[in-house]
């Protein structure tokens, strides 16, 4: 069977090879395999508009790691997607990527989104280094028939949303649907607390020693185990993909997940309408999507096309409206209607990252947390962090 | 000495030099070193080895997989045996129940795993009551004994039935006629005389569950907490996802000596009592 398909294959190789000589073949690196799709087509028309280039869309599993190993060879894609996550910063801070400050299709980025990039890292000071092309929001998502069931109004506020949380289970529905046996799952809402509850400067005192998280965090911890309560009895034997599938089929009135779940849940083919707020002043949105390119690209006019037709607004929105995400453009709206609630948050620019990218992975803060809302003790947790933020930084020094 | 010797020694020995002697040494080299797996790295002495007995995280690690390795292996012996007793016995369906006995260590651990996943999160609660085993950070680790026993008794048995299978007929007749009983004849003849089955056995099931790894990640992940975190996975995790590559290396190197010295230990003591006819 193999061997039958080896010969026309390699024969189709070395014949694109040659077909290729008139025109440019430029490498597109891609870390998302659910949009595999979507970028073809994207791709399709771009080729359709400039016949002379032919771009080579390269999708691995294990993204991070595969980049890292092609930068060790010196080999870095003429244009890449890559997740906004503490790997981007690190790569960024390295000088790997192009400074885009000077860059004129940046005037439609919404600046607050920019920031959260680039407070990833950046070569120099106040360069940019990738550009947002889309983002995800960790709100809390809600059923829509339930709530408009029981008269309840998305809350507002914590109080708002602890009391509809009690109303819920008072008449018997469930407020949350847990998946703690995924322990990264407890860090969507972790995120939303510590971004608004901690100083926001946490981070750089927490590194000069200047704090702790005994010092700054017992209220993120408090809230956290206070909403929590609120859910199923087995929420520690039940994972990511039975939390979709069973918020999908109205187990309960919410879910707290961030807006990357939504195609999940939509695949199990909920009959109601899925909805989203968040309780909290500021929204936590992360970098779904950047584009880049290198430092010092091989081809540097046809990269350049390439991200200028990626960044455009029109292939931001078809991408987005695919891919559930929301358009990191100052004027764009998502048209979803689950999106449509947060984008006033990105409008007055009240969004802010995820303070879990700065926490090492070594730390193990997924762990700590599901212990910690196994056995609620608050003191343990927070004492571990510490001393688990101290060891890492020893080990690193 | 025979050329046809070389032939066949040398090529073994070039493999086994170059895929595990020269990552061995790799390994023992990055140990030495601060790389996080790419990019640049310096040379920081035995300063990794010193952070590995500073870590509770590193310790907990070892208690918990030596623990989890002792009651596994008791287990796993004395339920092998007793079935390859009664395997070895004049009995219906021998053979079938001897093909059906094997079956678990054909499977897949990380399907087992999810399947008794499963078991444990659905149809345990549901037919003895109680809650999830496996989610309980003080009973988590009975639900993977319980698994990596089951999976481990197929293979031990086979060595075991491969033992009992030596022993003369004429030795249980003599003792019948000696009047021993059932037991006796257990004790004083058999047992005995599988002795290098049992120590075989013994020392590869130590050995194995002290790597303990597949059946974890398939059934908590090192959850709940880290409750049950072996070396393997505290390994895996800080070295490849938390990028402390070159720390866990270090911790790689001084579990493999443990391993080793562990091994030596069981060989001495169990060989001081195997007997030989």
């Amino acid at each position: 069977m193999l061997r039958r398909l080896a010969a026309p294959l390699t024969l189709c190789l070395v014949m694109a090879g040659c077909a290729g000589d008139s025109r440019v073949t430029l490498d597109f690196f891609q870390f998302k395999p659910e949009a595999t799709e979507t970028f073809d087509k994207l791709i399709a028309a771009f080729e359709r508009e400039h016949p002379n280039i032919r771009v080579v869309q390269n999708h691995v599993p294990n993204a991070e790691t595969a980049i890292r190993a092609r930068l060790v060879r010196g080999d870095v894609p003429d244009v890449l997607a890559l997740s906004g996550n503490s790997v981007f910063g690190e790569l960024a801070e390295a000088g790997v990527f192009r400074d885009f400050s000077g860059y004129a299709g940046r005037q439609a980025i919404n600046p607050a989104v920019q920031k959260v990039l680039d407070d990833l890292g950046t070569y120099r000071r106040g360069e940019v280094n990738g550009l947002p092309m889309c983002t995800a929001a960790n709100p809390i998502l809600y059923n829509k028939a339930i709530f408009d069931q029981h008269g309840v109004q998305p809350p507002k506020t914590w109080d708002e949303l602890i009391a509809a949380a009690k109303r819920f289970q008072a008449a018997g529905v469930t407020p949350f649907y847990l998946t703690l046996k995924d322990a990264w799952t407890a860090l969507p809402t972790f995120n939303s607390l510590a971004a608004n509850l901690a100083p926001p400067d946490f981070f750089a005192g927490r590194t000069a020693d200047r704090t702790t998280f005994a010092q700054a965090y017992p209220d993120v911890a408090r809230r956290l185990a206070e909403l929590f309560q609120y859910g199923q009895p087995d929420r520690f034997s039940r994972g990511y993909d039975e939390g979709n599938r069973e918020f999908a089929q109205g187990k309960s009135a919410m879910y707290l997940q961030g807006t990357f779940a939504i195609p999940a849940i939509r695949e199990a083919e909920p009959d109601f309408e899925i909805g989203a707020f968040t309780p909290m002043e500021r929204l936590v949105t992360g970098v779904d999507v950047v584009i880049t390119m290198p430092r010092e690209p091989r081809r540097p006019r046809e990269s350049q096309l390439f991200v200028d037709y990626l960044m455009s607004p029109e292939v931001i929105r078809a991408y987005t409206r695919e891919q559930v995400s929301i358009p990191s453009l100052k004027d764009a709206e998502s048209d979803d209607p689950t999106l449509q609630p947060l984008m006033p948050y990105y409008a007055a620019g009240k969004v802010t990252g995820y303070p879990d990218h700065h926490i090492p992975l070594a730390v193990g803060l997924e762990r700590l947390v599901q212990q910690f809302l196994i056995d609620g003790d608050q003191r343990e947790l927070l004492a571990e962090l510490d001393s688990e933020w101290d060891k890492v930084m020893e080990r690193r020094s | 000495m025979s050329r046809a010797y070389y032939w066949m020694v040398v090529p073994a020995f070039v493999l086994f030099f170059l895929l595990h002697t020269v990552p061995v040494l790799q390994g023992f080299y990055y140990s030495l070193t601060d790389y996080p797996g790419y990019g640049e790295h310096a040379f920081v002495g035995i300063r990794n080895y010193v952070n590995l007995f500073k870590d509770d995280r590193v310790l907990e690690a070892y208690l918990f997989t030596f623990q989890f390795a002792i009651v596994a292996t008791i287990l796993t012996n004395v339920i092998a045996l007793a079935v390859a007793v009664g395997l070895n016995a004049r009995i219906r369906f021998q053979t079938a129940l001897r093909g059906i006995y094997f079956i678990p260590n054909v499977l897949a651990i990380l399907i087992v795993g999810y399947i008794f996943n499963y078991l444990f999160a659905n149809s345990v609660p549901a037919i003895f009551g109680g809650t999830n085993l496996l989610a309980d950070p003080d009973l988590a680790w009975i639900g993977i004994v319980i698994v990596a026993v089951w999976q481990a008794v197929a293979f031990n048995i086979v060595i075991y039935l491969a033992g009992l299978q030596t022993i003369p007929e004429d030795l249980h007749e003599a003792a019948m006629i000696d009047g021993a009983g059932r037991w006796r004849r257990f004790w004083s003849v058999v047992f005995p005389l599988i002795a290098p089955f049992f120590t075989v056995n013994m020392v590869l099931s130590a050995k194995n569950f002290l790597q303990v790894f597949d059946h974890i990640v398939a059934l908590t992940n090192g959850g709940p907490g880290s409750a049950t975190t072996s070396v393997s996975l505290l390994i895996y995790t800080g070295g490849f996802q938390g990028g402390e590559y070159a720390y866990q290396t270090a911790n790689a190197i001084v579990y493999f000596v443990i391993i080793v010295l562990v091994s030596i230990f069981q060989l001495r003591i169990l060989q001081r009592r195997e007997v030989t006819m």
